[in-house]
């Protein structure tokens, strides 16, 4: 790092958003296991966790490997071979680059420009509310939400391209719209990203730049930006990561003339019942995922800087935009707002007319439909995700907890095959589970568990890495000296260590729960005649003619998981969260 | 530390119970219902089973699938039925569920009073109704492009609908493995000459959507000017309100039978049959008329209903040869994905 700011700079361990673990010497490790099997308590966690992590996430993976690559019980390419050979398949391969590659782009930059805005264009607190509540609405926002705008915004008969533009036949599926959909979808996923880093590069460094003599331009080009450049990078690989795993919006958007993986691995296993070519297709889309999530762990995330000016709590006036580039950047921001509003009011406005497009009288008859009809759906989604719900937060904290806190042999194999679901793209998650739990020995599609366990094991590690994140913060000299003031362990224990894991444990539930509302990529391969989801009939509904239901569904949803996230966040205050776990870090997931 | 030991224990026995009882919680199988897959939307598969439940006490349990993703269950899960019942579809699904070996044969009262082409010799599948296929234009784009109905399949290759026309997709939809067999008939079962003609049609093609039904809220909206759907799908989206034009190609487009089937190995195969007794009967099938359902009955007894008969008048319909048309599916499929959906224009 060269310029003006360099010698502020100093490489931070990451305990904000990763956890790192200097433990593993070798020596230690033959003491290790003394010390575990001398606590019973202790061993039959760890035996527990293993047995379940075992169950859910690496048998299901060794049952997709092994649908890849045995053949009649030997090893073999050629499975692997014959979708690479497919020109279509590697199309779609290609594709699914393509397209995450410039969502990752789009989304890094516009997520750039809200950050930037919100954090240095000197705003009033009002118009930063508006800005949070626009990405908020995308992140809690069922899948297709964005998708059912799009088309009616664009089609061949659109509100704009027809209506307002007057513009004959235009073609709305492809890449073009995939791209716009899932980039106003992701992109608070950078803006949440990037706030707290530009937040965190004192204004002071800037300053001084000013002070010698620099532009706002070369401020921005030579300060500025590249301390945010380590956060660019991870927004990037977060966004390729998320647009890799979409699959409900190029199931709508995509078309015929664009075909991506996950869409193509679903048509695959529910057209064709080729489970072994969806096998196949879903090993080949885990091959990127992977690499960007390694990437995105073990290199990018390690490069945060923080500045260090000496005099932190001067907060000089911020100077780094112009006063004149203040509108503007404002006025982008709330144009993307704005169009995200419309996009809802639109999707409200199809719930509430009989047959939006052609008889636009007032109705309630979707939402009666939704409470009659789909009834069952909204009974199962609440049960599922409110069983998911403590077993998530549990789960979270109780691996969390001991990853944390514990020494244990396989401690850091234990972390990582806990991030595996999560970093896997859902229809491949979804894939495995189906493989996995439809035959002997244990039959576990049909049921309300299969899904459950998908839920819990998908999105608990926010949960995870929340607990020791907050366990990190407290030196364990805190819980030392509560004890040697004479505490018992019990009331060290409740009095310290227990409302610091709280807050994670209310993160991680929260993180499970709204998931179950609103993800499909995964699930849609377990439903079954017992239990369905909303977000099954979402797309149940919009792939047949009733659009008004999957709108009232739709906004349902989002009223539950409001609802929900303003519950979980009063609670997250009143166990003072201490910054760690913040409502971003519940949607992030 | 006993606290906190204590404290993990009671964590992980909490765990591993909420497990047990998830599991657990597992619906038994009950005397009094029967679990089926619905090919029918759910706004006539409800209807028609409520109906049944008040006529003989017997529930359903059902969830709606595509005729391909509901095959593609029923297969994967031959080991290990779910459901005793699948509930409609267009019969080629399940004539190439036959060669699966997934149904059980049974033959209800009606099999005796019912056409040859209603029924599976061995009684593998029995016909429910009967499904023509039509081209739904959207009445409005054809005002703009002087344009009238489309009289033959010819009639869709015209540039005016270039990329204005929308239709199932094959790999999900039995209304798309209809449509490619009726193609295959008007064409003599010529194969290579049907998929020259899908290969003429495709840059008229927008999307191809993933049921059958898919497309035809696109075209009434506008967003697609025309497309081609089975009657009951067309006339529904009529009676929604929108201004769509039915029509029929004068040399001739197919019907399928739709069709009901025993599950082999069915954990309630009593009710299974009762359902299955009463779908294929005159007392469900004149149901149709009272839920707007715009399926032919297959039923000789049941009377075509008025306003349906009319729509009907005068076209040329013929019905699928299901047992060509469940032999060669898997094929043509393939063939239709890779030479037609894939075309590189």
């Amino acid at each position: 790092m060269g310029g003006p700011a360099g010698r502020f700079l100093i490489r931070r361990s990451p305990c904000f958003l990763e956890a790192s673990f200097v433990i593993g010497i070798a020596a230690m490790r033959a003491n290790s296991w003394r010390r575990t099997l001398r606590d019973p308590a202790l061993f039959a966690t760890v035996v527990t966790l293993w047995a379940l992590l075992a169950l859910f996430i690496l048998f299901p993976l060794a049952n997709l490997l092994a649908r890849t690559f045995i053949e009649g019980g030997h090893f073999t390419l050629a499975n692997l071979g014959a979708i690479l050979r497919d020109a279509n398949h590697r199309q779609a391969f290609w594709n699914s680059l393509l397209l995450a590659a410039l969502v990752g782009l789009c989304g890094t930059i516009l997520g750039f420009l809200y950050a930037f805005t919100a954090v240095r264009a000197n705003l009033s607190r009002a118009w930063i509310t508006v800005l949070d509540a626009a990405s908020l609405l995308l992140l809690i926002s069922p899948p297709f939400t964005s998708a059912i705008a799009m088309i009616f915004s664009f089609g061949a008969r659109g509100l704009i391209t027809y209506h307002l533009l007057g513009i004959k036949g235009f073609t709305v599926y492809g890449l073009h719209s995939t791209l716009f959909s899932e980039t106003f979808t992701y992109f608070p996923i950078a803006y949440l990203t990037l706030k707290p880093i530009l937040h965190g590069i004192d204004p002071n460094v800037e300053d001084m730049a000013f002070s010698l003599g620099s532009s706002r331009w070369r401020v921005f080009r030579t300060v500025t930006l590249p301390l945010t450049i380590p956060g660019l990078a991870n927004a990037f690989l977060l966004l390729f990561a998320a647009s890799l795993a979409d699959f409900a919006t190029p199931l709508i958007l995509a078309g015929n003339s664009f075909p991506v993986l996950p869409t193509q691995a679903y048509l695959q296993i529910t057209g064709l019942f080729d489970l072994k070519g969806g096998a196949v297709l879903s090993f080949v889309l885990l091959v990127p995922a992977l690499a960007v999530y390694l990437l995105q762990r073990f290199w990018v995330s390690r490069r945060y800087y923080v500045t260090i000016t000496g005099k932190v709590g001067a907060q000089t006036a911020i100077k780094s935009v112009a006063p004149w580039a203040r509108a503007p950047l404002l006025c982008a921001c709330l144009l993307v707002a704005g169009v995200i509003l419309y996009f809802y009011a639109l999707l409200f406005y199809a719930s509430v007319v009989v047959a939006l497009g052609a008889n636009h009288a007032w109705t309630w008859q979707h939402y009666r439909v939704i409470f009659t009809e789909g009834l069952k759906a909204i009974h199962d989604t609440l049960i599922i995700g409110g069983a998911g719900m403590p077993l998530g937060g549990l789960y979270g904290i109780l691996l969390g907890y001991l990853v944390a806190k514990k020494i244990f042999p396989g401690r850091q194999a234990m972390e990582i095959v806990s991030m595996i679901n999560y970093a896997l793209p859902g229809t491949i998650v979804g894939i495995a589970y189906l493989i996995a739990f439809n035959d002997p020995p244990l039959v576990l599609t049909g049921t309300a568990l299969i899904i459950v366990a998908c839920y819990v094991f998908r999105y608990s590690p926010t949960g995870i890495r929340a607990t020791v994140a907050l366990l990190q913060q407290i030196d364990p000299s805190i819980e030392e000296a509560s004890e040697s003031l004479g505490a018992s362990s019990g009331t060290t224990f409740r009095r310290i260590t227990l409302p610091l894991i709280l807050p994670a444990f209310f993160a991680g539930l929260g993180v499970v729960f709204i998931r179950s509302m609103t993800a499909i990529s995964a699930t849609i391969f377990l439903v079954s005649i017992n239990w369905t989801l909303i977000t099954v009939r979402i797309l149940e509904n919009m792939t047949e003619l009733s659009l008004g239901p999957a709108a009232a569904f739709s906004i349902l949803v989002v009223i539950i998981v409001f609802v929900v996230i303003i519950l979980i966040s009063g609670l997250l205050r009143r166990f003072r969260a201490a910054g760690v776990v913040e409502m971003t870090s519940i949607l992030g997931g | 530390m006993r606290f906190v030991r204590s404290w993990l224990c009671w964590l992980t026995v909490s765990l591993v119970l909420a497990c047990v009882g998830g599991w657990a919680a597992a619906p038994a199988v009950a005397a009094d219902t029967v679990n089926a897959y619905s090919i029918w939307p759910e706004n006539w598969a409800r209807p028609m089973f409520e109906e049944f439940e008040k006529a003989t006490g017997i529930k359903v349990n059902f969830v709606r699938f595509s005729s391909g993703e509901a095959l593609a269950r029923v297969i994967a899960e031959k080991n290990n039925p779910r459901v005793d019942v699948l509930f409609g579809g267009p019969v080629e699904t399940h004539a190439a569920g036959i060669k699966e070996g997934v149904f059980e044969s049974y033959k209800p009262p009606s099999f005796a009073v019912l056409p040859a082409r209603f029924k599976q010799p061995d009684g593998q599948w029995v016909a429910i109704a009967d499904d023509p296929l039509v081209f739904m234009t959207n009445t409005k784009f054809l005002k703009e492009n002087n344009l009238k109905p489309p009289a033959s399949w010819g009639d869709l290759l015209n540039p005016a609908y270039k990329n204005m026309i929308q239709m199932a997709d094959a790999r999900t939809s039995g209304t798309a493995v209809t449509r490619i067999f009726s193609i295959l008939e008007v064409y003599g079962r010529d194969e290579n000459k049907a998929f020259d003609y899908m290969k003429k049609l495709r840059p008229n093609v927008q999307l191809y959507t993933k049921s059958g039904g898919g497309g035809t809220l696109p075209v009434g909206l506008g967003q697609a000017g025309g497309g081609i759907f089975f009657i009951v799908d067309a006339l529904d989206t009529k009676a929604k309100g929108y201004d769509v034009t039915i029509s029929f190609p004068k040399d001739g487009i197919g019907t399928s039978a739709e069709a009901i089937a025993l599950i082999k190995g069915a954990k309630n195969p009593a009710p299974g049959k009762k359902l299955i007794d009463w779908s294929t009967s005159a007392a469900m099938q004149s149901l149709f008329a009272k839920y707007k359902i715009n399926f032919v009955p297959a039923h000789p007894d049941v009377k075509i209903e008025a306003s349906l008969a009319e729509v009907l008048k005068g076209t040329k319909i013929f019905p699928i040869d299901d047992v060509y048309a469940g032999e060669n599916r898997k094929r043509i499929v393939e063939r239709w994905v890779n030479e037609v959906l894939n075309l590189k224009d």
